[in-house]
């Protein structure tokens, strides 16, 4: 077996191993076998050197600095091999269309048939129960899947912790009196039982020294003392509006630069934001705190299918 | 340093022209910024725990360099003009980081404020800062830049609450609407920083006081005058501090790019068109 | 001893004929052909560098308190994962270059990803009958990009937070479905019940990997069995494959580029820093950073949010959200379009015969400009996600820029395509365009006229190309001077001693 000529299938003529195809391609294979030998060589020093490097917690440099010299001096050294010292070629070989003739394509189809026909053929009502099986398993598979992972949205969407009386505190629970703050001002605030809270974070801003902001009309109470409040969740993906520009009056979300008009309810300007900023409404107590008259009267955020028309 | 005592205006007058030649050869900014700010009501001056630098000896050295830099867009009252706002009652820290920061004096009214080196010494800027300070009363007097007792951790997580936003979590500034930017902040002394967030430059917001106390405001100095100014690139190149964009370009056409030269490498280049249409004599027949 | 091993195997799994094929198998060797195997070497260096972050990276929201080397973050609460990645970032030995070889062999395995089915795009290598495997591969591609975003989620820092909040909101302003889709995967309204970082985790290392893995195999299987496609030239046919023998030069040049596109990502991974989480800080939902972009291959859809004008569409009792149409709806007409390039094509075309030999861009001048346009399309999206970096260092009003790329977003593409169109024509009708370049000396004739002769290049090897000759007809008979085969049990032994 192993003695007979392998017959060329394209010209039908055995090629000898002496063909200029086999010889490597370098034209001074001694010289390329000393380049690559010595690329090797560098490559070990370096392997060696992020051993070293390990052993006395080097820093990053030099480890990687280390295994990258080794990395490319081995990788290179390979590539000089199979490139320089192995047969020149070109070679070529058959390709194999991927096409069937007509014969074979009828007989896969007449085995599939002749046999299936014992087994399927006409047995409709079990086929039909066999579907009808398998579909309700592969709705019910899923239940596990879907419905343990999370809650139904239902209503978590539309509320937040503010509610009539909250008091107006820091992340670290300071309630904030209306005297605090010097107009200009920035804070981000919370509902005391919501220090923190993802979704009832706000930004309070003193706009003046004193008298009412209103904002919209129906709004009049609102803003008290030179103070207004926003929701910070953007209406467009829900970033945290934290840019407030003290001069121009206006708050800038700095994911996709949405532009908010304080004074004007927190209309958006510029940006693709499509709705305003909710508003809390504020009032100040007799002690001289800040707190809320209620939660927001919409839901705050992106919006969401069943959000309704809400412009 | 020393000057003879005279007459103000008429030193002035004298001194005008010179004055605004000087200014005239500070570089030009593009536009109009809009450098109004409200000026502090008395009783919100508290001292915390800043204390004042010492006055320098001879008042005028502040008012003669006033005169000079100053008074051609302020006016010698430093009251508001028609080319720029009203300084009185900004304090001495107001004054102190607009000069220390480069961005005053400006060469023409209608210039974009740039960061800069600052135009005079530092016993200079002081002198100027005072005497407008002395003026009239309000605002705070420039802080000692002391951080004894300051927490970088907890500056780092007020940082990141209020100032990242604007000024981005690497401190290296971004844009924000029309022409103005959120500053660099890098390369601040604490002195800088202090009084930036005490006095609301610009478009900042006023933190102080109120929404930070003494103490934070401490803590946020300490955080941005040392991991801010020298971040911990233990990584390798920091990359500006610009996050994955520039890390993007640095993949693609680094990255990605010096793979595709060691394919060129290790791949072979097409051949000539005489075969290739020979090729293609063949396939057809 | 070799060959003793090899009769073993041989005996038992009869793999002589086949093993004989494997290793006559040619590989056409055109230097774009290997831009596949950067994605492959990428993700071999994905998966090693994986499993050792796997083995010291703590997959929990939970809050912990930091008390570690890096002095900014005493005292903090932040949770189980940040800290874990500051952990490996500062306290494990080579944790830090482990981190940084795998974010940047991420970037480079989805860059090389692109390239590579940009290659087979303006090649038309998605011709009958390769369309399976277009699809296979762009589906690889979109399973890169989406582990590409959990993996530098996990570390939950404050800017992949932010970007794990606006994957919140793009999830929830899927129309019928949304809320209930963000409910379901992160437990509730945002920030959910805390599973969201372990979730991530989970498909991160474990299903989408396995995905990948199955869908790699099905990508090479289909590769290996319709045979890679080969350009015009030197002898090759639609009925051949001319190129490199599989033994031994494109074992020893395939393991040599492993190695090297390796040490790209080592090199990167020592020299330059990439997601210095540290500096970042944990991720606080009331925190937010300006200057914060996702990474490169997710920022088309970072700019087409920030170009969208802020149309919502709304119905009686229901809407569709502003964030829907540039990060629900434009990906996905994105990516089916692409998928089903290969049908659109071929019914516009009615091309539907099997293509082994490859396309020229210029040759194909109006899919080449569709392709440029496209491309330039989606990378002014790209360059859109900068827009507040680009004011900043341009010293350009933020409006305008962003003004400018809404205008950018169409013109550019409607400039690409005619310019593009044009280059391709006059490319095919110019001999020689985009050919290695001839090298002349110019002679000078008796006559005193100039003339051009073809000059040998010098180069390390024999640059002559041959005529390619049969790999499996090779005459054995000079070579092989064995006794006749022994037989026992019908189980033949190789001889001992040849030549």
């Amino acid at each position: 077996m192993l003695n007979q000529h392998s017959h060329d299938k394209t010209s039908g003529v055995a090629v000898s191993t002496d063909a200029q195809q086999f010889q490597v391609s370098a034209k001074n294979p001694k010289r390329v076998e000393k380049v690559a030998a010595l690329t090797f060589f560098v490559s070990l020093v370096a392997f060696a050197g992020f051993g070293a490097a390990f052993w006395q917690n080097a820093n990053n440099e030099m480890l990687g600095g280390t295994l990258g010299v080794g990395f490319l001096g081995f990788g290179a050294a390979m590539v000089i091999w199979g490139k320089y010292l192995t047969p020149r070629g070109p070679f070529e070989e058959e390709r194999a269309l991927m096409e069937t003739t007509r014969e074979q394509h009828d007989e896969l189809v007449a085995d599939f048939v002749v046999r299936g026909r014992v087994a399927f053929g006409r047995r409709g009502f079990l086929g039909a129960m066999l579907a009808a099986s398998g579909a309700v398993f592969g709705i019910v598979a899923l239940f596990p899947l879907v419905r343990s992972l999370g809650p139904l949205p239902k209503k978590s969407f539309y509320h937040t912790k503010w509610k009539r009386g909250s008091y107006v505190s820091t992340v670290d629970g300071r309630r904030l009196k209306a005297a605090d703050l010097l107009p200009g001002s920035l804070a981000t605030v919370f509902p005391e039982n919501d220090l923190g809270g993802a979704l009832s974070q706000t930004v309070l801003i003193r706009v003046q020294d004193g008298g009412d902001i209103v904002t919209m009309p129906g709004r009049e109470s609102w803003g008290p003392e030179g103070y207004v409040a926003y929701s910070k969740v953007c209406t467009h993906a829900g970033c945290p509006v934290g840019l407030y520009e003290q001069l121009t009056k206006q708050l800038l979300c700095p994911c996709h630069q949405s532009l908010f008009e304080v004074t004007k309810g927190a209309i958006p300007i510029f940006g693709p934001a499509p709705r305003p900023l909710p508003q809390l409404p504020l009032y100040v107590d007799s002690a001289g705190y800040l707190r809320a008259q209620a939660g927001y009267d919409e839901p705050i955020g992106p919006g969401f299918w069943e959000r309704g028309g809400t412009t | 340093m020393m000057r003879r005592s005279s007459p103000p205006i008429s030193l002035a007058a004298a001194v005008l022209v010179v004055g605004i030649i000087g200014i005239g050869a500070l570089g030009a900014g593009a536009t109009t910024h809009s450098v109004v700010g409200k000026s502090h009501s008395p009783s919100a001056r508290k001292t915390a725990a800043k204390t004042s630098q010492p006055v320098p000896p001879i008042p005028s050295i502040g008012q003669t360099l006033y005169d000079e830099n100053c008074s051609s867009c302020h006016g010698l009252g430093a009251g508001q003009t028609s080319l720029a706002p009203s300084l009185l009652g900004r304090g001495a820290a107001t004054v102190d980081l607009w000069v220390s920061s480069g961005w005053m004096p400006l060469a023409v009214p209608t210039a974009q404020p740039s960061r800069g080196p600052d135009q005079f010494t530092r016993a200079q800027t002081i002198a100027i800062a005072n005497y407008v300070a002395s003026l009239k009363p309000g605002g705070f007097s420039i802080p000692s830049g002391d951080m004894t007792g300051a927490s970088v951790s907890a500056g780092q997580n007020l940082f990141s609450e209020n100032c990242a936003g604007c000024h981005t979590i690497t401190g290296s500034g971004d844009a924000l609407s029309g022409q103005l930017n959120a500053p660099s902040l890098h390369g601040l002394n604490p002195t800088m920083i202090t009084e930036a967030i005490i006095t609301a430059p610009g478009n900042m917001p006023r933190f102080y006081p109120g929404a930070l106390t003494a103490a934070q405001v401490r803590d946020v100095v300490a955080y941005v005058s040392k991991d801010i100014g020298h971040p911990d690139n233990v990584g390798g190149i920091g990359l500006g501090g610009n996050g994955p964009v520039a890390e993007g370009f640095i993949g693609l056409f680094i990255g990605v790019g010096a793979c595709l030269l060691f394919a060129l490498w290790v791949g072979d280049r097409s051949e000539d068109e005489e075969s290739a249409e020979d090729a293609l004599k063949e396939a057809h027949a | 001893m070799i060959d003793n091993l090899f009769t073993w195997f041989d005996n038992r799994l009869a793999i002589s004929r086949s093993g004989r094929h494997l290793l006559n198998k040619i590989f056409p060797d055109h230097w774009s052909f290997m831009i596949g195997e950067i994605a492959l070497y990428s993700f071999i260096v994905l998966l090693a560098t994986g499993v050792f972050l796997t083995l010291y990276f703590v997959p929990s929201g939970q809050d912990v308190v930091y008390h570690g080397i890096y002095a900014p973050f005493d005292g903090q609460t932040m949770s189980a994962a940040f800290k874990s990645t500051l952990d490996l970032s500062f306290s494990v030995r080579g944790g830090l270059l482990m981190r940084q070889m795998h974010h940047w062999s991420a970037n480079i395995f989805v860059g090389s990803i692109v390239v590579h089915m940009l290659r087979v795009f303006f090649t038309g290598g998605f011709r009958r009958p390769r369309e399976l495997n277009w699809f296979i591969g762009t589906t690889l591609m979109i399973l890169a990009i989406v582990n590409g975003f959990l993996g530098y989620s996990i570390p939950d820092d404050l800017v992949s937070g932010t970007g794990i909040r606006i994957a919140y909101s793009i999830l929830e302003s899927i129309p019928f479905v949304g809320s209930y889709l963000a409910t379901l995967l992160f437990g509730g309204a945002f920030p959910g019940n805390g599973l969201i970082i372990p979730r991530f985790y989970i498909l991160h290392v474990l299903i989408v990997p396995l995905v990948i893995l199955g869908l790699l195999g099905a990508h090479l299987g289909l590769l290996f069995k319709q045979k890679h496609t080969q350009f015009k030239g030197n002898g090759a046919r639609e009925d051949n494959v001319v190129g490199a023998p599989m033994w031994p030069n494109f074992m020893i040049k395939t393991t040599g580029f492993l190695f090297l596109t390796t040490a790209v990502s080592v090199l990167l991974g020592a020299f330059v820093q990439i997601n210095p989480i540290w500096l970042y800080g944990p991720y606080i939902p009331f925190h937010v950073s300006y200057a914060v972009q996702p990474d490169w291959y997710m920022g088309w859809l970072d700019g087409a949010l920030r170009v969208m004008p802020s149309w919502e569409l709304h119905l009686p009792g229901h809407m569709i959200p502003n964030a829907f149409f540039p990060s629900v709806l434009l990906p996905g007409i994105t990516f089916n379009i692409m998928m089903a390039w290969p049908w659109i094509e071929a019914a516009f075309t009615h091309d539907n015969v099997e293509h082994h030999i490859l396309d020229r861009p210029s040759e194909r001048p109006v899919r080449t400009a569709i392709g440029a346009s496209v491309l330039a399309f989606y990378f002014v999206l790209f360059g859109a996600s900068a827009t507040d970096v680009l004011a900043n260092y341009l010293s350009v009003s933020l409006n305008v820029v962003l003004l400018s790329f809404r205008v950018l977003c169409v013109v550019v593409p409607l400039v690409v395509y005619p310019v593009t169109y044009k280059i391709c024509t006059e490319m095919s009708h110019t001999k020689g365009a985009g050919k290695r370049k001839q090298y002349n000396i110019i002679v000078r004739g008796e006559d005193g006229g100039y003339s051009a002769v073809p000059a040998e290049e010098y180069v390390g090897y024999q640059r002559e190309v041959l005529e390619p000759i049969d790999v499996d007809s090779v005459d054995l008979a000079g070579v092989m001077s064995a006794p006749e085969p022994t037989s026992v049990d019908g189980v033949y032994q190789i001889p001992r001693d040849y030549r």
